[in-house]
This record gives structure tokens, C-alpha cells and sequence, in this order.
């Protein structure tokens, strides 16, 4: 199938630094490529880049008409600015849309809120709706998990998972998280201003590229981890909740 | 005080300027509350002293001041908005343009003897002194300001809320932040007349601030920003009335009050 988006040799300079250098990317419906690589590799940059937030060079080629919902690492809130969630989520989308959406991330009822006086999860969630309430083709979410706590977490990576078959959208996400990302993703993207290699999850920790990037430690227990099909298992950092197993 | 038949003239143009300055302060309420959110309120200010330099421009060239203004706050409100934080932050930036704008519109106002009389009313407005023409003209601008808001609004606020999701999922227009511009530039040429390039600002301001604790949703303070600005002219005009102090700054004083009255209810 035709990829929603395709960039080619796509480069960035943000203040003298060469932020991305010469990067191929391109993502198919209904896939979900996750991006990793240490602070500064330009995982935000190459997103910003396709969406045309930043003035790279190099091609963007977007399906025509492509259905894009974005939710940024950043969302600001106003407090100048009275919005409560509902009138939020439908200044973007159709009502039925917005308390269908607000319900699937696990917030009904949350309509009349104000958007200033969530918590951080809350809002990550809200901002999830949000973006699935347009009805997206692409999902592109810059780490969604920002102020989510543990818990929550590998919850909200199902949800993602799950969004992408009920919606059919491909998924594009940054996130810091290498565990649960690596168990959700099709596809792998290590990012350190170029692409130093991409696959599936257990092709990019093998790659000596990975090792190199993030040391040879957290590449062996990642081997270790994805081993396991995708378990978070017992005596690990990562807790959850009952019901909340990880399933890839 | 008798019936005489002056009370009849004065209060003609009690009306025409409550009138004037009511409309104008609605029309405010709504593009306030845009500067009050994308936290703009240094480029209204600067456009605001520009008018001024407008003003003078137009008196120089010997055509209608307020196309000199209007001419001049439509091309600062385009210049001063692409101005973006570096070395030197943007607002500095703008507070610069906007006091140049002020001081030379002062020297062309003083090197011109015939108008130097008129130096205040630039400054803090000459509402009492509106013609019913003048006051067509205001509503005609205050009609359109207010359509061109409603218009907008969806725009507007997508890109208030957050400009890169906006950008990002292609909901952002070029023209509706080219529209915003414009708007808050003929806004400030017709307050000139009413409340002057220093205060214009004040009026853009105050009422979305006062209105911000009562409301819930955007729409909601847009609606009590226009209602505390139209009735910011009426509590103003009596102030000046009964105190005899000049009617311009009365009226922001007036909205001021309202302001410090909203304070004390707590914002959700």
C-alpha cells in the first residue's frame, strides 16, 4: 500500500547544529513505527519536519487529503484562556465524535472539566481523544506519556495498539520509554541525527548501531526483555495494574 | 439644575459619544480577549502609538486622518507581528517600533501650528466631540470588526489553543491570522478618535480581563468582554459628567473599576 507519508533526505539546522541529517522515513497505513535515541537525536525535529513545523530541507510527500491528528510533546495550558474539555474537543471534531473519543481514553464524564485543572495524565489522555476524535489516517504523537504515571503507562501503549486497529490509522510516536514502546511497535526507527538503524524490535537491539547509541547494558536487557514476547514480567520496574498484561 | 433647552445639545452628544464609545468597547471584547490569549498585548499597544504617526501623516499629506491611521496600524500590525524572540525579546522589539511611532508622530503633530491644539485629543481621544457621522462610521467598523470575529472565531481559537496542532493538522490560514491583524489595526484607528493611541490598548484589554473569572468557555468571556466594554462608555461618560474629568480616560477608568471588581470572584 501507498505510504501516508514519505520524506526523503530530509535535513534540518536549528542554530548551527545539524539537527537531522539526510533522513529517508516513510510510514504505511495502519503500521506503528516508533522513534527512539537519546535527548537531542532529533526524534521531535523529524516529526515537526513531516508535519512542516520546521523549515527542513529535503521533500515531504503526504497522501492527498491525508487526515493528520497530532498531539505534541508540549501542550501549554492557558489559564487566560477558559476552555472545559468538552468545548475542547469539539472545537477539533463533531460532538458524537468528541464523547465517543473522551469515553475510549477512560475520561467520560470528564466533559465539563477545564482543561487547566487536569492532571497530566488526564490531559495526555484528553489530548489523545483529541487527536482520534478528527478521525485520523495518521496518528503522530510526540511522547504522549508526558506527566502519565507508571501505572498508566502500558495502558495507555494498549490503548494506542488498540486505537490503530479500531481506527485503521498508522501511529508514528516518540517516546522515552524503550520497554513498552519496543513491545508495540511494527516497526523501530533509532535516531541519533540520522537514522543509524531501523527494523523490528528485535532486529534494532542486535544492531551494533543500538549498542552503541544506548551501551551495551540496556541493549542486553532489551534483548532479554523482547525475548520474552513482549511480557512485562514480575520483579521488573514496570508495574501494573490486573488485566494489564502486555500482549503484542 | 432647570430644563433649559441646552440640556437638549449636551445631551445629544452625550448619546452620540456613549453611543460611539459603547460600540467600539464591544467590538473590543471579542479581538481582546485573541490579544489577552496569544498574549499580544504589547503589539496593541505599539499599533496603538502608531496611530499617532498615522494621524500625523494624514494631516501632513492633507487627507482624512483616520485613513492615515488606519494605513499606518494596518502596516505595523503586519511588520510587528512577525517579530520573533531573539537577542532582543519580541515585545522589546515591538515597544521600540511603537515608541518611535509616538515620538515622531509628536514632532510631525508639533511642526505642523494649526493642529498643535489637538495633541491631547490624538492622545486620550476626543469622544465628546463625535459627529453623528463619526458614529455611523464607528458602527459601521464595530459591524464589521464584530462579523469578521464571529467569522474567524473556529480559526482563531484552534490557533490559540495550540498553534502547532493547528499548523500540524492543517487547520491554521494565513489569511485568518492576516484578518486578526487587520481587524485589531481598524480597531485601534477608530478608538483613536474615542479614547486616544494611549489608552486604545486599555479598552482592547481591560474588559476580556475583567469577563475572564465569570466565564467557562471561550465564547462565554468573549460575550462578557463585549458586554463590560459597551458598558465601560456609559459608567464613563458619567463619571466625567459628575467629576467633569476628561470623558477618554474616564471611560477606561471605568472599565478599570469593573475589572476590580471581577477580582473578587475567584477564576475557575
Amino acid at each position: 500500500m501507498d505510504a501516508l507519508i514519505t520524506a526523503t533526505n530530509l535535513s534540518l539546522n536549528a542554530g548551527g547544529a545539524q539537527v537531522l541529517n539526510a533522513v529517508d522515513f516513510a510510514i504505511r497505513p495502519g503500521e506503528i513505527v516508533t522513534l527512539i535515541g537519546p535527548n537531542g537525536s532529533g526524534k521531535t525535529s523529524l516529526l515537526k519536519a513531516l508535519l512542516g513545523l520546521v523549515p527542513a530541507t529535503g521533500t515531504v510527500a503526504r497522501q492527498p487529503g491525508l487526515r493528520v491528528g497530532y498531539v505534541p510533546q508540549n501542550f501549554p495550558r492557558d489559564r487566560s484562556l477558559p476552555m472545559t474539555v468538552a468545548r475542547f474537543l469539539r472545537l477539533f471534531a463533531p460532538e458524537p465524535a468528541a464523547q465517543a473519543a473522551l469515553a475510549r481514553v477512560g475520561l467520560p464524564g470528564f466533559g465539563p472539566r477545564q482543561i487547566a485543572a487536569l492532571s497530566g495524565g488526564e490531559l495526555a489522555r484528553v489530548q489523545l481523544a483529541r487527536a482520534i476524535a478528527t478521525g485520523p489516517e495518521l496518528l503522530i504523537l510526540d511522547e504522549p506519556l508526558a506527566g502519565v504515571d507508571v501505572t498508566g503507562e502500558a495502558a495507555l501503549y494498549h490503548l494506542i495498539a488498540a486505537l490503530r486497529g479500531e481506527i485503521g490509522c498508522g501511529v508514528l510516536l516518540v517516546s522515552h520509554d524503550l520497554h513498552v514502546v519496543m513491545a508495540q511497535a511494527d516497526r523501530v526507527i533509532c535516531l541519533n541525527g540520522h537514522v543509524c538503524c531501523e527494523g523490528r524490535a528485535e532486529q534494532v537491539i542486535r544492531d551494533p548501531a543500538f549498542a552503541q547509541l544506548f551501551g551495551p547494558r540496556v541493549a542486553d536487557e532489551l534483548a532479554i526483555y523482547v525475548h520474552r514476547h513482549d511480557h512485562i514480567h514480575e520483579g521488573h520496574s514496570h508495574v501494573h495494574g490486573p488485566g494489564d498484561h502486555a500482549h503484542g | 439644575m432647570s430644563m433649559a433647552p441646552g440640556i437638549t445639545r449636551m445631551d445629544e452628544f452625550l448619546i452620540r459619544a456613549a453611543l460611539g464609545a459603547g460600540l467600539l468597547g464591544a467590538a473590543a471584547g471579542p479581538i481582546g480577549c485573541f490579544v489577552l490569549w496569544r498574549r499580544m498585548a504589547y503589539l496593541g499597544e505599539s499599533v496603538g502609538h502608531m496611530g499617532l504617526l498615522g494621524a500625523a501623516v494624514g494631516l501632513l499629506l492633507g487627507i482624512d486622518p483616520l485613513v492615515g491611521v488606519l494605513s499606518l496600524a494596518v502596516i505595523a500590525a503586519l511588520v510587528m507581528s512577525r517579530a520573533r524572540d531573539g537577542a532582543i525579546p519580541a515585545g522589546t522589539a515591538v515597544g521600540i517600533v511603537g515608541h518611535v511611532g509616538l515620538a515622531l508622530g509628536f514632532v510631525l503633530l508639533a511642526t505642523m501650528e494649526t493642529v498643535r491644539t489637538d495633541l491631547l485629543g490624538y492622545l486620550f481621544g476626543d469622544v465628546l466631540a463625535l459627529s453623528a457621522g463619526d458614529v455611523a462610521g464607528i458602527a459601521i467598523a464595530a459591524a464589521l470588526i464584530l462579523a469578521g470575529s464571529a467569522f474567524f472565531w473556529r480559526t482563531w481559537l484552534m490557533q490559540a489553543v495550540n498553534g502547532d496542532i493547528a499548523r500540524a493538522e492543517g487547520r491554521a490560514s494565513r489569511f485568518a491570522d492576516l484578518a486578526f491583524l487587520v481587524l485589531v489595526a481598524a480597531l485601534v484607528a477608530f478608538g483613536l478618535r474615542v479614547v486616544g493611541a494611549l489608552l486604545i490598548v486599555a479598552l482592547i484589554l481591560i474588559p476580556p480581563a475583567a469577563a475572564r473569572p465569570f466565564a467557562r468557555t471561550p465564547e462565554a468571556m468573549a460575550l462578557i468582554a463585549a458586554g463590560i466594554g459597551a458598558a465601560s462608555a456609559p459608567l464613563g461618560l458619567a463619571l466625567a459628567w459628575w467629576t467633569d474629568a476628561p470623558a477618554g480616560p474616564s471611560i477606561v477608568l471605568a472599565a478599570a473599576a469593573l475589572f476590580a471588581l471581577s477580582l473578587l470572584k475567584r477564576a475557575r
